[in-house]
């Protein structure tokens, strides 16, 4: 029997490029169906976003502004489109888990599930380039694709926000445009694929991750968010359509009152003013003030930006973590 | 050169210690039997070796002091886990891609000629594959990396008896082939008896037998001898294992020297490793070991 074949002298580690091949070839159907599924979206939005588009012409060159007809057409562009854009924003904000936690959870989960971890892990390439070459590719694909999803997203919605029907900081659409949409999507694979380090098998790893992912983004969007700056305060009615965090009354001394108060305030009122429009005016009247305290939609990027911001950094976290693992289970 | 040497080496699963104190040092160029019974630690001593495992306490060196789940030490051992874990969606053809993509060094034209002469269709899915393919497949993957060190565990227990045939006939193919050493693990100890011929046996997380079967082999015998000498005989040899059958007395004894004749009265016969192996399995108490720090190649070796 001979002597062990000594290594070459140049030690050259396996390629980044081979071993993308192989994460390609594995996760082939995960990334079809995620591509698929954005792009079935995305046609949906294109076709919609130019029947949008030429309606809301209608709307707009319609003369005289103010007449019965134009109210008629504005109406219908409401009641038509601008309803279903409603939905399409309650389903869209399903998407970032869906697809992070589909593509994120499986790539560790399935081979310490199926025991393929043995093969993978002993190869020449060693577990932790195994395991960056499986993540980094996978994660730049899907936050490429989410981030495009998105600019398509803020263009299908448009002529919603030239008509004034939203802020851009309401919750359910801060959440699908601007940095917003892919960082999410991002943090949802790192969830996905720390939670398949963790728990080690596929279904039970892409529960727990469904779930962190809600609740973290629940715990964004409720309380979060709104403390990213000082919220400005204002009273009556404010113009541009900002974003209200908080709503109080002062009395006749300027100082706060409860609700319950304001309530016996009220009661005081004639019985048409009570129910009616007017009651805030008849309040003022009686030196009962409404205050808001809101952000203002010129917040726009800079919350974009601190929101994506941090969930790219847990997303780094998450991930780093999940490779530490990988190279801890050995030397 | 040393193909797996370790000092100390200890490894802990929360409370329970799957090997404790194993001190090895494994020459290169054999094919060496891992044999023990259900948890006594061995696919944990294979995991440490090939780095799937990091040891809990001492160390563990592999082809000649690379620390074993290096670079270098991954780079030159081809593993092969219990089940032939390989991707069962794959087609044989990418699953030898994969294979190649994630290694420095890759043997194609081997791999395609050892698939064709297996009869194993490229375009095939591996889960597919009946059992003794897919094991074959494994060899043939973890062959065609062109290791210095193989390393399987239990690749015969999922396979029929002519599977476990061709397996190995494969198997010590590349041995005659290029010279790469091996270990592996097994209960199949007829099939063991073949090709084996070096030894390692643990018992309860330890170390019970290590060292060159033809070695082992010379220092054993069976004494066949009247029952009530039985005593008086095991005070003055190193006696493995009694067994009486009437009025005879069989006894398995480690001699000092390979050609030390029988007691009067007694008749000396010589022992077949299965029977070494099953000797020692019954007697977790009983030791052969090497030397204190190393093994000698010298025939010194084996008592103790």
């Amino acid at each position: 029997m001979t002597a062990l074949a000594a290594p070459p002298a140049a030690q050259r580690p396996v390629p980044w490029t081979r071993l993308a091949w192989v994460t390609a070839r594995q996760h082939r159907v995960a990334l079809i169906g995620t591509l698929a599924l954005l792009g079935a979206l995305s046609l949906y939005l294109l076709i919609m976003g130019l029947q949008i588009r030429s309606a809301y012409a209608g709307v707009t060159s319609c003369r005289p502004a103010g007449s019965a007809a134009c109210a008629e057409t504005k109406s219908l562009f409401n009641a038509g489109y601008y309803s279903t854009a409603q939905f399409m924003c309650g389903l869209l904000q399903a998407v970032p888990v869906l697809l992070g936690v589909f593509l994120g959870a499986p790539p560790l989960a399935r081979e310490l599930e199926t025991g393929t971890f043995r093969f993978a892990w002993t190869q020449g390439c060693g577990p932790l380039r195994w395991a960056i070459s499986k993540l980094v590719p996978l994660a730049a694909v899907l936050t490429a694709a989410a981030a495009a999803f998105s600019l398509l997203f803020s263009w299908y919605y448009h002529p919603f926000f030239a008509e004034g029907l939203d802020g851009a900081l309401a919750p359910q659409l801060f959440d699908l445009r601007g940095v917003a949409f892919a960082a999410s999507t991002l943090a949802a694979f790192a969830i996905g694929a720390f939670a398949g380090m963790v728990i080690r098998r596929t279904v039970p790893a892409m529960a727990a991750s469904l779930a962190a992912w809600t609740g973290l983004t629940l715990l964004t969007v409720l309380d979060l968010r709104k403390h990213y700056a000082a919220p400005l305060t204002g009273t009556g009615v404010i113009p541009g359509s900002p974003w209200m965090v908080g709503q109080w009354f002062t009395g006749p001394g300027g100082q706060k009152v409860s609700p319950s108060a304001v309530l016996q305030v009220v009661r005081q009122a004639p019985l048409s003013v009570q129910e009616g429009p007017n009651i805030l005016p008849w309040l003022s009247q009686h030196h009962y003030l409404q205050w808001w305290s809101y952000h203002p939609q010129t917040r726009f990027w800079a919350f974009q930006l601190i929101e994506g911001g941090w969930l790219l950094a847990l997303s780094a976290v998450l991930i780093g973590a999940t490779l530490w693992l990988v190279s801890r289970r050995v030397a | 050169m040393t193909i797996i040497e370790s000092r100390g080496l200890g490894k802990r699963y929360r409370r329970a210690w799957a090997l404790r104190d194993c001190a090895l040092a494994v020459p290169g160029g054999y094919v060496v039997a891992l044999v023990g019974s259900n948890g006594a630690g061995k696919t944990t001593l294979l995991h440490l070796a090939v780095g799937l495992a990091r040891p809990t306490a001492g160390q563990i060196t592999v082809l000649g002091g690379e620390s074993a789940g290096s670079a270098d030490a991954l780079d030159r051992i081809s593993f092969v886990a219990q089940d032939a874990p390989l991707y069962r969606n794959l087609p044989v053809r990418d699953m030898l891609q994969v294979a190649r993509n994630l290694n420095r060094r890759w043997d194609q034209r081997y791999a395609r000629a050892r698939l064709a002469d297996l009869g194993i269709p490229l375009r095939q899915k591996v889960g597919r594959l009946s059992g003794g393919q897919q094991a074959q497949l494994a060899l043939t993957v973890a062959l065609a990396r062109r290791p210095g060190l193989l390393v399987l565990d239990e690749p015969l227990a999922m396979l029929d008896p002519l599977a476990r045939h061709d397996f190995m006939a494969l198997l010590m193919g590349a041995v005659a082939e290029y010279g790469v050493s091996v270990v592996l693990s097994s209960h199949v100890l007829a099939e063991l008896e073949r090709v084996a011929d070096y030894l390692i046996l643990l018992a309860r997380g330890q170390v019970q037998v290590a060292g060159e079967v033809e070695d082992l082999l010379a220092r054993h015998r069976w004494l066949t001898g009247p029952a009530g000498e039985t005593d008086r005989q095991a005070e003055r040899m190193c006696v493995v294992r009694a067994r009486r059958a009437g009025a005879e007395s069989h006894l398995l004894v480690r001699v000092t020297a390979p050609l030390s004749p029988a007691p009067p009265g007694w008749e000396s016969q010589s022992v077949g490793l299965e029977e070494l192996v099953l000797a020692y399995l019954r007697e977790p108490g009983a030791s052969a070991l090497p030397g204190p720090a190393a093994v000698r190649s010298d025939s010194a070796g084996a008592g103790r």
